[in-house]
């Protein structure tokens, strides 16, 4: 079985604890402890502005992201990804800024969200699972740039030439989009560790919540 | 020690699949959840005040849908009065039509038509399938898609598929922006293989209808429902806005069904702790109550949730069957990949090509599954000989057609040749002729020239702005020599103004015959009667490329 | 044929002026003595006669020859409100009465151009209007598309929305 069996246990009970359940479900055997994340120091520092700088890339954070859940559905951990994603924004000379979406976990929307808040209008939505898209403020919503849904096949070098493109795209430049990946397997492997890891992420949606600039440090 | 038995266990593909316990509070479970509402209804001056155990103050916005259009008020208090156990007898006696079903189950609740289905084994489920489908010939459909969205490869596997029989074909995406070219490349190319055929491109809503009302597609399917409010929103829509956009394609002589199925709810992580059956049975009613034709339902994309959970592919099987009381065309799924297990794959599909629904697959990959951008489908180019022998094993008819390979090959090169003369015609950036000789003899994406995919881009904005529209593909078809192709591209243009095909079920067939389940409902009643085998189709079926005759020896 | 447009377009709109706010005009221009059901269906092959574009050319005069030639474009092979009503007639002969609806609702809407037609799909969704923007649409499908069916459904769901806290959050 490939779905890591302690993380899956560890989740479950985590959400059982957070949600005051009976412990009903079987979740027997050794504890799973995250390791230790002190890789990153994240700080809310009030509602994100919608920015006019024309050279900036927003990237929107899901709910649970570098916080609540730390790691990727594939154990790449969270400050690589942002990281990455930050190097290839970089390396196209744009800037970026950080914002955590609270009012949905869907992730069209967080990158949606942020890519109205964008002084480019080009934004990068995260899952904590890794899911991600490149997003422009003038496409519907469950529309995009670039989506890469399946996001057990996303690496690091994947998320490097994400923020490269989005950079790109808030350029006005029409880059190649990164290699669609597909694994017909992901999902037997996957789905069901997916939805658990989405359901965790969706306890901290708060529909009320105005997005939230952040402001992180790396270590 | 460790068991050498085990040992050898531990390596069977089945052991690659996920696999989860039941966790009813997430709505981790596939049927019969505790927390599922008790049937009931009341009624007060011809309005539902209080559905499945809810009053009518505490009614959420499906709520509000399902009791102002999806539930006829004739029969209902008496239905619901009825035994659960006595009504799922009825759906298996073959003595009681699918008409007097149909009154019955049109005045049932959610929660009563799901408390119905659970009464009944996998076996009787099938049983009543194969009444209740709306249609009386059983079909199928494929998916044409490629991970680079290369679009002559599109056009030559659509006219390959539809040679091979599927009567619907739907193409999507890998990158948004190609679903012009896509939407091009499965209409030309179906229609070589096969005039009449109906395709689809599945992309956002809007853009999808957009697609439609340019001609460029003759039906949509991607247009999700969802069972809780929370999902439904995160799906970017409410009931009335969906109700609002069938009735957009309908206006526009397009037809068009809603998709839905179970596990969607918690996989998008608002489930309220219900089951995932009687969650898709309020996506079921929803689609009702909108005044749509029909569903393409058997938790579809979400598959590998109900599959992780005990009783999960009996599930599918009773939403399929749900949308059936509701006499709803029903496309059953068994498109997407959710098991390494060829022999679950196999037992998940029999549940519904032995009955044989309106649409057994709602999605064969028409392509090997590495280009499946559905994420890949339960049955893919690689598994055709295997559906055509299982069609011959057992004598059903599972909608595929053996074919040979020199077949094949004229049929892909006319398609791929079509649409390249239809890029120059339209000025679309040019498709070379070793691209057209690729896409002759190509199994896969793999075996395809790259394309210039930045300049494609451009194209397919470019296209859209300039309002190309399916007339204009008929004129430049005919310009560049493909005469017959153009008025099949024509005709399936021409259904719209008549609109038969709006209704449930309907396929057209390759004189542009409209076939539905108006013109030709089942009328299943027992042995030798509903759908038979004729005597040519089984011909059809037993001549398999691979059997020998007792002359060849 | 310009002429005989308008003529028609005027004779439909006084009708179904004259039709006011009932829910459901099963009249249009078929009448009810010629009710269409089963026996007619499909249309397209048993009454052909009967069935027009939106245009007025009748379905026997849409071909190929007549694309090539440039006589009939996208506007013409389109659905009138008439054939959608004796589609629904069809389907309510068989006792599929919310289909029916649907095919009333889309008659009417054949009337709204696309483009705007994707924008009111598009403020319907959730979060995208003010229950003032829905009333306002509502009031136009209703004086400038003579759509009533749609602008109570229009009406009804701002409502809903506004209960649900589905409307626009600004800003």
């Amino acid at each position: 079985m490939v779905i890591d069996e302690r993380l899956l246990k560890s989740v479950i009970a985590e959400v059982l604890q957070e949600m005051n359940f009976d412990n009903t479900v079987d979740v027997k055997g050794d504890q799973f402890i995250p390791e230790e994340i002190s890789n990153m120091d994240i700080k809310e520092i009030g509602d994100a502005q919608k920015g006019s700088a024309p050279n900036e890339v927003v990237i929107g954070l899901a709910a649970a992201f570098g916080v609540h859940q730390t790691k990727t559905i594939v154990g790449v951990p969270h400050y690589e990804v942002l990281r990455e994603v930050i190097a290839g924004i970089e390396e196209e000379g744009m800037n970026y800024r950080i914002v955590k979406v609270y009012r949905t976990s869907d992730v069209a929307f967080v990158a949606h969200d942020s890519a109205k808040l964008s002084g480019s209008g080009i934004g990068i939505g995260i899952q904590s699972k890794g899911t991600t898209v490149i997003h422009q403020k003038d496409l519907f919503p469950l529309s995009n740039l670039e989506l890469f849904s399946q996001a057990p096949l996303l690496d690091l070098k994947a998320y490097r030439d994400i923020g490269r493109n989005a950079a790109r795209y808030a350029k006005g430049e029409s880059p190649n989009p990164v290699p669609v990946k597909n694994d017909q397997m992901a999902r037997p492997k996957y789905q069901a560790i997916a939805a658990l890891l989405h359901i965790k992420e969706t306890q901290y949606v708060d529909g009320n919540k105005r997005p939230q600039e952040l402001n992180i440090e790396f270590k | 020690m460790k068991s050498k038995r085990f040992e050898v266990l531990e390596q069977r593909p089945v052991n690659q699949d996920g696999f989860v316990k039941e966790w009813t509070e997430v709505g981790l479970i596939a049927m019969d959840s505790p927390n599922d509402p008790k049937p009931s209804i009341k009624i007060e001056n011809g309005k539902i005040v209080e559905l499945d155990g809810k009053r009518r103050e505490d009614f959420d916005m499906l709520d509000v849908f399902i009791a102002d259009y999806a539930i006829k008020l004739d029969n209902a208090e008496k239905v619901m009065k009825m035994d659960s156990a006595i009504l799922a007898r009825k759906l298996v006696d073959i003595n009681v039509s699918r008409k007097e079903i149909l009154d019955l189950t049109l005045s049932m609740t959610p929660a009563k038509i799901v408390e119905v289905v659970s009464q009944m084994n996998v076996l009787e489920m099938m049983m009543s399938v194969t009444k209740m489908r709306a249609r009386k010939i059983p079909t199928n459909q494929c998916h044409v898609t490629n991970l680079k969205d290369n679009p002559i490869q599109i056009a030559a596997d659509a006219a390959e598929a539809a040679i091979r029989g599927f009567d619907e074909q739907e193409t999507t995406v890998g990158i948004a922006r190609y679903a012009p070219f896509n939407a091009l490349g499965i209409l030309v190319g179906a229609q070589v293989g096969r005039p009449g055929v109906l395709t689809q491109c599945a992309v956002e809503e809007a853009t999808e209808l957009k697609l439609g009302m340019r001609g460029l597609t003759a039906y949509a399917e991607t247009v999700s429902v969802y069972g809780t409010e929370a999902v439904f929103m995160d799906g970017d829509d409410t009931p009335w806005s969906k109700a609002f956009l069938a009735s957009c394609y309908a206006s526009r002589g397009l037809k068009m069904r809603f998709t839905s199925g179970t596990g969607s709810e918690v996989q998008m992580g608002y489930s309220e702790g219900k089951s995932m059956l009687y969650l898709e049975a309020r996506c079921l009613y929803v689609t009702k109550g909108a005044g749509v034709q029909g569903t393409q339902n058997g938790s579809v994309s979400c598959v590998g949730v109900p599959a992780g959970v005990p009783g999960g592919i009996r599930a599918i099987l009773a939403e399929n069957l749900i949308a059936m009381m509701l006499d709803l065309e029903c496309a059953s799924s068994n498109d997407q990949t959710f098991t390494h297990s060829d022999l679950r794959r196999v037992a998940r599909t029999l549940m519904q090509l032995v009955p044989g629904t309106d649409f057994i697959c709602s999605g064969y990959s028409a392509t090997p599954n590495y280009d499946n951008m559905f994420a890949g489908s339960n049955w893919d180019a690689e598994d055709y000989d295997d559906w055509n022998i299982i069609q011959r094993d057992l004598k059903i008819d599972g909608g595929l057609i053996p074919v040979t390979e020199e077949e094949v090959v004229k049929v892909r090169n006319k398609a791929a040749r079509a649409i390249q003369a239809l890029f120059r015609e339209l000025e679309l950036p040019e498709i070379t002729d070793e691209e057209v000789e690729a896409a002759t003899y190509a199994h896969g994406s793999k075996d395809m020239p790259e394309r210039n995919v930045v300049e494609d881009l451009k194209a397919t904005e470019e296209m859209m702005n300039r309002g190309i529209t399916g007339i204009d593909v008929v004129k430049a078809l005919y310009r560049a020599g493909f005469e017959d192709v153009a008025e099949s591209v024509f005709n399936l243009l021409k259904e719209r103004i008549a609109g038969d095909y709006l209704h449930t079920a309907a396929i057209v067939d390759k004189d542009f015959k409209v076939i539905s389940a108006v013109n030709y409902p089942n009328d299943y009643a027992g042995p030798q009667t509903g759908y038979q085998i004729s005597d040519e189709r089984w011909a059809e079926i037993s001549n398999i490329r691979n059997a020998v005759s007792p002359e060849d020896f | 044929m310009e002429q005989e447009q308008l003529l028609k377009q005027i004779i439909e709109e006084v009708m179904k002026s004259m039709n006011g706010n009932k829910e459901i005009d099963k009249s249009h221009t078929v009448s009810n003595t010629d009710r269409m059901d089963v026996t007619n269906y499909p249309l397209g092959e048993k009454v052909p006669e009967r069935i027009k574009t939106p245009t007025g050319k009748l379905l026997s005069e849409i071909t190929l020859d007549k694309v090539i030639s440039g006589e009939i474009g996208s506007s013409d092979v389109r659905i009138s409100p008439e054939t959608l009503e004796m589609q629904a007639q069809v389907s309510e002969s068989v006792n599929k009465d919310a289909f029916a609806n649907n095919l009333r609702r889309a008659s009417e809407l054949i009337a709204v151009p696309d483009d705007r037609l994707l924008e009111i799909y598009n403020l319907l969704r959730p979060y995208r209007s003010t229950k003032e923007e829905l009333y306002d649409i509502a009031r136009e499908l209703e004086e400038k598309y003579n759509c009533t069916v749609n602008a109570n459904f229009v009406r009804e769901a701002a409502d809903v929305y506004e209960a649900r806290g589905r409307l626009r959050k600004d800003i």
